[in-house]
C-alpha cells in the first residue's frame, strides 16, 4: 500500500517538475531570452537540477509522513515535516521560486494525502481556507527566510574571497615595492662604476699619446677594479632573480661545510690578497642542506663588508653545530657597526641611500640579499658588536648530521 | 719563436675572441679562431691545433657536442670556458673528455697557467703510459702506491680502504680533474648512482687527516660542482 503511494507520488512530482521545467523553458524561448543553444542547455540543466532537488525533498517529506501514518496513525506532524521540506528546498535551490513552488505543493499534498478523506482534494472542510492560507504564508515566509539565509551565506563566502583577494594584492604590492627599491639601488650602484669605466677608457682612447705610463696604469687599474665591482653586483642580481619567486626556487642539496668554506676562502683571497682570514670548522663533518651558490654569495657579501667597513684585514669565519642547526659566524676586528644602524641593518635598501650615495660603495644591496637568502633557507641572521671590539654577523641554517656516511 | 704552439679558440663573442687572441698572441702562441661548432670541427681537423679553447655556449652545435665529435678521433687537450650558470654542462663536458675548464670571467694569468698545465698533461700522458710511476709526491705529501702508504712530512697517515682508493685514484693523474661520477664509479662500482654525498663526506674526512687547514685544502683541490683534482707541482 505505502509503496504504491510512494510510486504514485514519485510519478506525480516527476511529471510536475518536468512540466514546470518545460513551461519555463518555453516561456524563455518565446521571450527570445535564450537565443543561444548553450544558454538553453545551461538553463535546462539549472531547471532540471532544481526541479529534481525540490521533487526529491518533497518526496522525502511525503514518504516520512506516509511512514508515520502507516506505523503510528499519525497525521498531526504532516504540516511540520512539509515546512521543514520547504525550508530545505529554499536553502538548496537558486532563487525564491522553488521555495514557493514547494510551499504550494506542500499545501496541496497535505490536503491530498493527509487530510480526510485521503486522495481527494477537498477544500470544503470547515476552516480549511484559513488553514490553507496560514500554511501557505508559513511556507512562503520560510522560503523567503531560507533565501535570505542562503544569500547571507553567499555574501559571507564572497566576503572571504574578497579579503583573500585583498591580501594577495597587498603582498603583491609589497613585493612590487621591494623590487622597485631593489632596482633603484641596483641602478644607482651600477651607474657609479660604469661612469668610471667609461671615463677612464674614453680618456685612454682619445688622448692616448698625451697620457704618461704611470697615469695610464692608474686609469687601467681603475677600469679593472670597477669592472670587478660590476661583476660582483651582477652576481648579486643573479641571486635576486633566483630568490624573487620566493623560497621555491632554492636548489637545496646537502653540502659539506668544509667545501663551502674553502670556496669562500679561495674567492675572498683572490679579491683581497692582503686578507688575514682565519677559518674554523667543526670537528664532525657537517652536511648542511643549502643552495650552495647562494650561501657562498652570502658569505662573500659578509666578508666584503667585514673588509670594507671593519677597518682592517683580519676576518674570522667559523661554524658551530648545535642540535638541529649550524651557526656560521663572520667577525671582524674593526670599530663595529654604528649602534643606530643595527636595528635596520638587514632592512630596506632605501634606508642606506644616504650612505651609499657618497663614495661608500659596498653595503649597497648586499645585506638585505643575505637576509632574504638565509630566511629562504629557514634560518635567521643576526648582527651585533662584540665587547672586545669588532662586529659579528652570524646566521643559522637547519642541518642534518652526516653520521650515517662516516666510516670508521 | 720558431715553432709556436697552435691554439684554436672557439668563441662566438667577438669582443672576448679579440681579447683572447691578443693575450695568446702576446704570449707567443699562434691563434686560430672559430666562432661556431661546425667551423671549430673543420678547423680542428684541417689545422691540428695543439690545444683547443672551447666556449660551451655556442650557436648551432653545442659545445659538448663539439667535444663528443672531437674525441672520436682526436686526443688534443680541450680547455672548456664556461659561465657561472653552466655547471651541469661543465660536468658533461668532463665526462665527454674535456681536460680542464676555466670559468668566465677569468684573469690573464689564470688562463695562461691553465693552458700550460693542459699542454704539460698532454705531454706527460704518453710518458705515463710507458711507465706507471710507483709514487706520487707533492711538497711534503707522498704516496707510495706499492706499499699503499700515505705520508705528510714523514708522518704516516692512516686512511680507510675507500679513503685510500680515492686518494690513489686522484694521485694517479695529478692535476687532472676527476668528476664525482668518475670517482664514484671507480671506487664504489657502477651501481652507486648519482648521489655524491658519500664521496664528499669521505673527502671531508680525508682532508681532516691530511691537510693542516681542512677548510683551505692544499693537496686535494675541489672543483666546484664538478669533482676533485690532486695538486701537481706548478
Amino acid at each position: 500500500m505505502s509503496l504504491k503511494i510512494l510510486a504514485k507520488l514519485w510519478a506525480f512530482f516527476y511529471y510536475t517538475s518536468c512540466l514546470v521545467g518545460n513551461v519555463i523553458i518555453k516561456w524563455g524561448i518565446e521571450k527570445g531570452v535564450f537565443s543561444m543553444i548553450n544558454l538553453t542547455a545551461k538553463i535546462t540543466h539549472w531547471v532540471s537540477v532544481n526541479c529534481l532537488k525540490t521533487a526529491a525533498i518533497l518526496c522525502a517529506a511525503t514518504a516520512a509522513n506516509a511512514i508515520l501514518l502507516q506505523c503510528f496513525q499519525m497525521t498531526s506532524s504532516a504540516t511540520e515535516l512539509y515546512t521543514l521540506g520547504v525550508l530545505l528546498v529554499s536553502l538548496n535551490t537558486a532563487g525564491y521560486l522553488w521555495g514557493i513552488i514547494a510551499a504550494v505543493a506542500s499545501v496541496l499534498c497535505v490536503n491530498y494525502f493527509f487530510t480526510y478523506p485521503p486522495f481527494h482534494l477537498n477544500f470544503t472542510i470547515e476552516g480549511y481556507p484559513v488553514t490553507f492560507l496560514i500554511m501557505l504564508t508559513v511556507a512562503i515566509t520560510t522560503s523567503a527566510l531560507g533565501g535570505r539565509v542562503k544569500k547571507q551565506r553567499e555574501l559571507a563566502r564572497e566576503r572571504t574571497r574578497l579579503t583573500e583577494e585583498r591580501q594577495r594584492i597587498l603582498i603583491e604590492t609589497e613585493k612590487e615595492k621591494m623590487r622597485g627599491n631593489l632596482l633603484r639601488a641596483i641602478s644607482h650602484d651600477l651607474r657609479t662604476p660604469l661612469t668610471g669605466i667609461l671615463g677612464a677608457s674614453g680618456a685612454l682612447l682619445d688622448n692616448d699619446e698625451l697620457i704618461d705610463p704611470a697615469s695610464r696604469q692608474e686609469l687601467l687599474t681603475g677600469i679593472h677594479e670597477d669592472a670587478e665591482w660590476l661583476l660582483r653586483m651582477v652576481e648579486n642580481i643573479l641571486s635576486i632573480t633566483r630568490i624573487s619567486g620566493g623560497a621555491l626556487s632554492l636548489k637545496k642539496v646537502c653540502e659539506p661545510l668544509d667545501e663551502v668554506f674553502s670556496q669562500v676562502a679561495a674567492k675572498s683571497r683572490k679579491r683581497f690578497p692582503q686578507i688575514e682570514l682565519s677559518i674554523q670548522i667543526p670537528d664532525e663533518v657537517a652536511l648542511v642542506p643549502m643552495d650552495e651558490m647562494l650561501i657562498v654569495q652570502v658569505l662573500i657579501n659578509l666578508i666584503d663588508n667585514a673588509i670594507l667597513h671593519g677597518g682592517g684585514n683580519a676576518v674570522a669565519l667559523s661554524a658551530e653545530t648545535e642540535n638541529d642547526i649550524v651557526r656560521i659566524i663572520v667577525r671582524d676586528y674593526g670599530q663595529g657597526i654604528p649602534p643606530e644602524d643595527l636595528p635596520t641593518l638587514f632592512d630596506e635598501f632605501g634606508s642606506r641611500d644616504k650612505e651609499s650615495s657618497d663614495a661608500t660603495r659596498g653595503l649597497g644591496i648586499g645585506l638585505s640579499i643575505c637576509r632574504t637568502i638565509v630566511e629562504g633557507h629557514g634560518g635567521h641572521i643576526f648582527a651585533r658588536n662584540l665587547p672586545d671590539g669588532g662586529a659579528s654577523i652570524s646566521f643559522t641554517l637547519p642541518t642534518k648530521e652526516a653520521a650515517s656516511y662516516a666510516e670508521s | 719563436m720558431p715553432n709556436p704552439e697552435k691554439i684554436l679558440v672557439v668563441e662566438d663573442e667577438t669582443t672576448i675572441l679579440r681579447v683572447l687572441e691578443t693575450i695568446l698572441t702576446a704570449n707567443g702562441y699562434q691563434v686560430l679562431s672559430a666562432c661556431n661548432g661546425t667551423q671549430a670541427l673543420s678547423m680542428a681537423s684541417s689545422h691540428c691545433p695543439d690545444l683547443i679553447l672551447l666556449d660551451l655556449g655556442l650557436p648551432n652545435i653545442d659545445g659538448t657536442e663539439v667535444i663528443k665529435h672531437l674525441r672520436e678521433w682526436s686526443g688534443v687537450p680541450i680547455l672548456v670556458v664556461s659561465a657561472r650558470d653552466q655547471e651541469e654542462e661543465k660536468v658533461r663536458a668532463f665526462d665527454l673528455g674535456a681536460d680542464d675548464y676555466i670559468t668566465k670571467p677569468f684573469g690573464t694569468s689564470e688562463l695562461l697557467a691553465r693552458i700550460r698545465a693542459a699542454r704539460r698533461h698532454a705531454n706527460q700522458l704518453a710518458a705515463e703510459r710507458a711507465l706507471v710511476s710507483p709514487s706520487y709526491e707533492f711538497q711534503d705529501f707522498r704516496i707510495d702506491f706499492e706499499r699503499r702508504v700515505v705520508t705528510v712530512g714523514g708522518r704516516e697517515i692512516h686512511l680507510t680502504q675507500n679513503e685510500y682508493k680515492i686518494v690513489e685514484r686522484l694521485a694517479r693523474q695529478p692535476g687532472r680533474v676527476l668528476t664525482y661520477a668518475t670517482l664514484l664509479h671507480d671506487i664504489w662500482g657502477p651501481y652507486k648512482g648519482e648521489d655524491n654525498q658519500i664521496l664528499r663526506v669521505n673527502m671531508a674526512n680525508i682532508r681532516r687527516k691530511l691537510e693542516k687547514n681542512p677548510a683551505e685544502p692544499h693537496y686535494i683541490l675541489t672543483e666546484n660542482g664538478v669533482g676533485y683534482r690532486m695538486a701537481d707541482g706548478d
